[in-house]
């Protein structure tokens, strides 16, 4: 059993780690886009959370190594959502739907 | 023009009509532009003839094909005065041929079909005999069977013996030696071309010994070519202990000679019908009757006698023996089947055979008795009589609907006059009536076979011996052939009672011929290279011994005893029976070939190679209507096994990218983690 007092960089892993494999399970099993995109942000904060965990227990705490390299998680998946959101609205005009299991035609 | 560029436009004039010919499809379009084109080439080929018979040779066009190291393959013509009466007569014919087949052809519908394939024939034989070198023969050669492949089964789609209720309802009451289930045009041209392969095999053997015998003694240039064929030919005369080795084996340019010698000859069995490989000469007879007049009688046939003629000098006397032997052999064989056949084309056709091994008798007979020049007379002589025979007989077979059973014609010399007595002046010809073509060149090859048996002795009286049983038979069945079909009372009035002579045209053609059946035309001038030695009149006088003999006796048989109301040719047959069996059953050669090679050989292999391919769970004849196809564990169960797996691995990937996403993720991330772990693990 994982030491998870806040003191601990154990806590934060797993906590990680439950966020990743919830994205992971939920892009596999999702079958609505938005669900899918929603997974992905789950997965992306489960990276930002752990390097931002790192970065707090680092050797040199003045480094702020960790929490820069968050920040830029943060930022990628702000512009990855947009993106996404922007692809969604295509595939909805064409298919009339966000069903990942009823656009599986590169064509209409 | 020279006769060389002469000699070219004659080869190349046919194969044009052929080509044009191809695109018609008016039968008597296409008959007329190729005996415009046949007869133009007669008209070159007599001009060529003219200038060079007496003597005198001309070396036309030569074109280097193919350079090899020292020696070269090469494309030309050679024009003496064998090539040019030769080249003379096969046009002749072949417009003759032409001319006729328009009448004999006159309903048939696919008839437009026939002038081409005739065409590249009569191109091809030319070729044969205006080649200058070996190789160019043989390619031509080659061709010549094509035409002959083609002729044979140009009633391609007609029946089988055995299930056509045609032949079955009419078929001869003595056909007791054919294979019916094997006698279609279809099998027939098959049987014709592999048979002929057999011998060409031992041709092309026979060209590669005579190019390592000719690299060995440093010979360059064409040396396939006559020239360089006749220069080698010393030492064949004069035997050299030069020897040549080769991956340890030692042979002496000598012996390579004699192998060439043998293996050529090997050509000329095949080609020439010449026993044993005689059998496919019979069955050619599926083939148009106009066809086999020219292509199975008067040329093609007789290209063997023509080849070994060309390459005379290269043969050894002993080589020389074993022609001799074949022919003989083969002629008293063909005639003794002759005289019980009962299809009026087999008779004919069983005569080809025979007199065929009349030329190889004489050829046999060797140069100092002047066997080529014999052999080669009996060629012109016979191309003549034996066409306007085969013409005779499409004549009567066209005029009887069909029936060529000789045991249901006859009395037709009333209905058919022209054709009746037409036929009998080639058949005098055939036989050696004195002041008719045969008898002159026959009486040569006799007297050349004589001479050579007199002066070797020995074994040289065997060829002689077996020509002369021959020539006796021949007189027999041929006068039985004309008697049973133009004398006598009618003896199915259906059949004959609206029997009647050709067209004008074919009449003319038939009339044309027969000028050159009798000996005079051949007299005057240098067209037959007669020998003349000390064993003519000898050989004369046996000769018509023979033909007083054995035309006597049909005569008798034939033509005498049914007025008296005898039949004595049943009363014969019963008393010989066992003879007259084994005549009739082909002496078992045909039945040997199909029981060795075709069932034998043939069936072992094709079960070996099911058994092999197979695994021996299905029955090779299982697979002409094998639908089902199950695994087995050899050859073919390996390669079904292949293509069954490659098209479950298709299957099987090709839910992977069926475009569903949650898949493609599912497989990557898995691809990625066990990557990760296995990169982790390392």
């Amino acid at each position: 059993m994982p030491d998870i007092s806040p003191d601990r960089l154990d806590g934060y892993l797993l906590v990680a780690g439950i966020l990743f494999v919830a994205g992971v399970f939920a892009i596999i099993s999702r079958r609505n886009a938005i669900g899918v995109l929603i997974g992905i942000e789950l997965m992306l904060n489960a990276a930002a959370l752990q390097f931002a965990a790192y970065g707090r227990f680092a050797p040199s705490a003045a480094d702020p190594q960790g929490q820069t390299a968050a920040v830029f998680v943060v930022v990628v998946a702000a512009a990855e959502a947009a993106v996404a959101l922007a692809l969604f609205f295509a595939v909805y005009r064409t298919f009339r739907d966000v069903d990942l299991e009823a656009t599986r035609e590169l064509r209409s | 023009m020279t006769v060389g560029t002469v000699s070219v436009l004659v080869w190349l004039l046919p194969l044009f009509a052929a080509l044009v010919c191809t695109r018609l499809r008016s039968p008597g379009l296409a008959h007329g532009i190729a005996a415009v084109v046949m007869a133009i080439a007669t008209a070159l080929a007599a001009t060529m003839a003219i200038a060079v018979v007496g003597g005198g040779t001309v070396t036309g066009p030569h074109a280097t094909w193919l350079e090899l190291g020292t020696f070269t393959l090469g494309v030309g013509t050679y024009i003496d005065a064998m090539a040019a009466v030769m080249a003379l007569i096969v046009c002749a014919l072949a417009t003759g041929v032409l001319v006729f087949n328009a009448w004999y052809m006159h309903d048939d519908p696919q008839a437009a079909r026939f002038p081409w394939q005739f065409c590249l024939f009569a191109a091809a034989m030319l070729g044969v005999v205006l080649s200058d070198n070996l190789f160019l023969s043989f390619c031509c050669w080659e061709l010549v069977g094509l035409g002959s492949y083609l002729l044979i089964g140009f009633w391609f789609d007609k029946p089988a013996a055995a299930v056509d209720p045609t032949y079955q309802a009419n078929k001869g009451a003595g056909a007791r030696g054919v294979l019916e289930a094997q006698l279609s045009p279809a099998h027939a041209q098959l049987k014709a071309f592999v048979m002929n392969r057999v011998g060409d095999a031992g041709f092309l053997i026979g060209i590669g010994a005579l190019l390592v015998a000719a690299v060995t003694l440093g010979r360059s240039g064409d040396v396939l070519g006559w020239q360089n064929l006749q220069e080698m030919a010393h030492y064949v005369a004069n035997p050299t202990a030069m020897t040549i080795e080769q991956k340890g084996i030692w042979v002496t340019v000598s012996l390579c000679l004699t192998i060439a010698a043998l293996g050529i000859f090997c050509g000329a069995i095949g080609k020439s019908a010449q026993f044993p490989l005689h059998t496919w000469l019979p069955d050619a007879m599926q083939g148009p009757t106009t066809a086999s007049s020219i292509i199975h009688a008067a040329t093609m046939v007789a290209a063997g006698v023509f080849l070994v003629a060309r390459c005379y000098p290269l043969f050894p006397p002993e080589a020389l023996a074993v022609v001799g032997w074949t022919g003989g052999i083969t002629c008293l064989l063909a005639a003794t089947i002759a005289c019980v056949q009962w299809d009026l084309k087999a008779v004919l056709a069983y005569s080809t055979v025979s007199q065929l091994g009349l030329m190889f008798v004489g050829l046999g007979a060797g140069p100092a008795a002047g066997g080529k020049d014999a052999a080669i007379a009996h060629l012109f002589t016979h191309a003549f009589s034996k066409c306007l025979l085969f013409l005779c007989a499409g004549a009567v077979i066209h005029a009887c609907a069909g029936h060529q059973d000789l045991a249901r014609l006859g009395g037709l010399r009333k209905r058919m006059p022209v054709v009746a007595y037409v036929s009998l002046a080639a058949l005098l010809a055939l036989l050696g009536m004195p002041l008719f073509s045969g008898f002159v060149s026959k009486d040569a090859v006799l007297a050349a076979a004589l001479g050579n048996a007199q002066s070797a002795g020995g074994l040289a009286w065997g060829p002689f011996v077996l020509a002369c049983a021959g020539s006796l038979l021949t007189a027999a069945y041929m006068l039985r052939w004309w008697l049973r079909i133009f004398t006598g009372e009618e003896r199915d009035h259906d059949l004959t009672h609206y029997a009647h002579d050709p067209s004008t045209g074919a009449k003319v053609v038939l009339l044309l011929l027969v000028p050159m059946t009798l000996s005079l035309p051949w007299t005057i001038g240098a067209w037959l290279p007669l020998p003349h030695g000390e064993s003519h009149l000898p050989a004369m006088v046996t000769a018509l011994v023979l033909l007083a003999v054995g035309g006597g006796f049909a005569l008798w048989v034939f033509l005498l005893a049914p007025r008296g109301g005898r039949d004595v040719a049943a009363g014969l047959a019963r008393s010989a029976a066992p003879l007259h069996a084994a005549c009739g059953n082909l002496w078992g050669i045909d039945k040997a070939w199909d029981l060795l090679f075709t069932r034998g050989i043939g069936r072992v292999l094709a079960q070996v190679v099911a058994f092999f391919d197979l695994g021996g769970e299905r029955r090779l004849e299982q697979l002409e209507n094998a639908q089902e196809r199950r695994a087995s564990a050899s050859v073919d169960g390996v390669v079904d096994g292949i293509a069954a797996g490659c098209a479950h691995l298709g299957a099987g990937s090709a839910s992977l990218h069926a475009g569903r996403l949650g898949v493609y993720l599912a497989v990557a991330f898995a691809v990625v983690t066990v990557a990760l772990l296995w990169g982790g693990l390392w």
